[in-house]
């Protein structure tokens, strides 16, 4: 606590600027300990997106104010041949709906499982968690692995149609597949399933801490007036999950979106998104400065559009049904 | 439940009953299997001798194992350096990330509960942008000014720099959290005793929360062992372990890959384990309603 002096001294000072000194000698305690925190956002965050921002509205010929680098990242739009930044927009929206859907959809069933009483059930918890450590940069190289010309999806396909024709009548004659190269949706739904496989045990956990949440008595309710499985599970379960829903949502567009390594590793020289491209600007041999930070506030725009479109509609007319 | 439910229920037929009970064990053994076997994978390919991996439909299981990429890895594939840079820019960015996060966490969990909430949210919200958009500039300014004639490219102190810009927010929101949950009156038991504001910081406010720091900052740990996109940007030369993976999936040479992926992957499978206890369904519960 500061002085009792200065308290006083404070309290009936009229002058506002001695009051301020007042303030900061009472609380420069927790100013000294909030000042490195501070000073690091400021200098290390605030300042550089700041940086980023004012870089994006100028050119390296034409000073602050221009929407030259916009103008430029934005020529030549067109269906018919549409160029490597609008093809990365397009590419990198099919990635993180897809991803947000498998992740999501998958996330909300294995939940659904595990929330259910069976033996070994801690033993499979733990297990799920395992990708969480997971570096992004390795969950691709597995997934280069499993979908590559010679992947392992091969192999396992293999095996269960060896298995599936065992059946008397039943005949799979398996071709490989060759997903990870063979460009368009296929080469990105690879980049969504290695994403949901790394944030697999986040979107899990949150569903299953929603699952938890559920009050026991709103179920026999249910069961009292009948409601049969499916009842149950649409007409108490998901509205209740909603907020949680909302919570796996959010938190994870923001990253779908920002999607980078994954598609760096298995889409690097066929499929272009906002991240790799990005980079591409950035580095050498192109290090294009103005197109790469133009080319990430379009990004940041995208992100938000999408959250507050959800937030706005999506989420709002949930809450009124 | 009474009896006149139960029979109630029982005399109505539910057409899901039957199907669920029999998908169950194989959904759950299914989705065991879908988490497992790309780990398992890793390590089955840097073991796995090159013949079993031939062609179209590689070998998912093999007898004869080999440890000649793991030694060629470590002999000739200068690993070496890249291990030595991903261990020590881990390491002390965890320990700066708590060292500059740990006494502002304490400050703002102090603070009106209005108050608290919009610093906290006002942390995460740096987390939203891209982080293309603090690279790119940081990496850019690294580059062009270099105090004292140091060069934060290409260094241990640029990356260190760049790890903390993403975990601080994080580790800042977790301590919070812990420091919250420690009474005030401890704090003022101890200033009563005679123990300065200082005193009672870090003889009995850090040491009760010592639990949710050693978490955090193996959280911190994790993240800059895995971070990929700030490294890349800021390094031209040494490279670290996830960029020594991407360089060996750039060369195309699966076995090589696999192998440093393995070796990256394998601390965490010991981080994870002592984690998993912190990682409980319930931890998030109350993120989601505060």
């Amino acid at each position: 606590m500061a002085t009792d002096a200065s308290v006083v001294a404070a309290a009936t000072e009229p002058f506002k600027p001695r009051r301020r000194a007042g303030w900061i000698k009472r609380n420069r305690f927790e100013l000294a300990l909030m000042a490195p925190l501070v000073i690091y956002v400021l200098f290390l965050t605030v300042a550089p997106i700041v940086d980023t921002f004012r870089r994006s509205f100028s050119a390296p010929d034409s000073g602050f104010g221009t929407l030259q680098t916009f103008r430029g990242l934005f020529d030549g739009f067109s269906f018919s041949q549409p160029t490597e930044f609008q093809r990365a927009i397009v590419n990198t929206v099919i990635v993180a709906l897809l991803s947000l859907a498998l992740e999501l959809g998958i996330g909300l069933s294995i939940a659904l499982a595990l929330h259910a009483k069976f033996r070994g059930r801690g033993f499979v918890r733990t297990v799920m968690l395992v990708p969480i450590g997971v570096p992004t940069i390795v969950s691709g190289a597995v997934m280069l692995l499993v979908f590559t010309r010679s992947g392992f999806l091969n192999s396992i396909t293999a095996g269960v149609a060896g298995l599936i024709s065992k059946i008397p009548g039943v005949d799979w004659d398996f071709q490989n597949f060759s997903l990870q190269v063979a460009g368009g949706w296929k080469t990105l739904f690879t980049i969504a399933v290695a994403d949901m496989w790394k944030v697999l045990p986040v979107v899990v956990l949150i569903f299953i801490a929603g699952l938890e949440s559920i009050p026991q008595d709103v179920y026999e309710a249910a069961d009292v007036d009948g409601a049969t499985k499916w009842q149950r599970f649409r007409r108490v379960t998901l509205p209740l999950l909603i907020p949680y829903f909302t919570m796996a949502l959010i938190l994870r567009a923001i990253d779908a979106f920002r999607i980078y390594e994954l598609a760096l590793v298995l889409a690097g020289g066929i499929e272009p998104v906002l991240g790799t491209y990005i980079s591409k600007e950035y580095l050498p041999p192109v290090s294009n400065l103005y197109t790469s930070s133009a080319a990430s506030v379009v990004l940041f725009g995208i992100i938000m559009i999408f959250i507050v479109a959800y937030l706005r509609f999506v989420a709002r007319s949930q809450v009124q049904r | 439940m009474n009896a006149d439910a139960k029979t109630f229920r029982r005399g109505r037929r539910d057409p899901l009953e039957k199907p669920l009970k029999a998908l169950f064990p194989i959904w759950v053994v299914g989705s065991v299997l879908l988490v497992l076997l790309p780990i398992y994978l890793i390590f089955h390919v840097s073991f796995a001798p090159g013949s079993a991996l031939f062609g179209e439909r590689p070998r998912l299981f093999t007898t004869e194992y080999t440890l000649q990429f793991w030694k060629a890895s470590f002999e000739s594939g200068g690993l070496a350096g890249p291990l030595v840079k991903s261990l020590i820019v881990a390491t002390v960015t965890t320990l700066l990330a708590i060292l500059i996060a740990a006494p502002a966490a304490y400050v703002i969990s102090r603070l009106r509960p209005a108050i608290r909430y919009t610093v906290v949210i006002g942390l995460l919200v740096t987390r939203m942008f891209p982080e293309f958009t603090i690279g790119i500039s940081v990496a850019t300014n690294f580059a062009r000014f270099q105090p004292f004639g140091l060069n934060f490219l290409d260094s241990y102190v640029g990356l260190i720099l760049a790890h903390l810009i993403g975990s601080l927010p994080f580790i800042a929101w977790i301590l919070v959290g812990t420091f919250e949950t420690i009474p005030v009156d401890l704090e003022e038991a101890a200033q009563i005793d005679g123990a300065s504001r200082l005193g009672t910081l870090t003889r009995v406010v850090f040491p009760v929360a010592a639990g949710g720091i050693a978490v955090a900052s193996l959280f911190v740990w994790l993240y800059s062992w895995n971070e990929f996109l700030y490294a890349r940007l800021l390094t031209t030369n040494e490279l670290t372990l996830p960029l020594k993976v991407f360089q060996a999936i750039d060369r195309g040479s699966e076995q090589e890959m696999a192998t440093v992926a393995a070796i990256l992957t394998l601390p965490i499978v010991f981080v994870v384990y002592f984690l998993q206890r912190y990682l409980r369904p319930g931890a998030l519960s109350g993120a989601v309603k505060g």
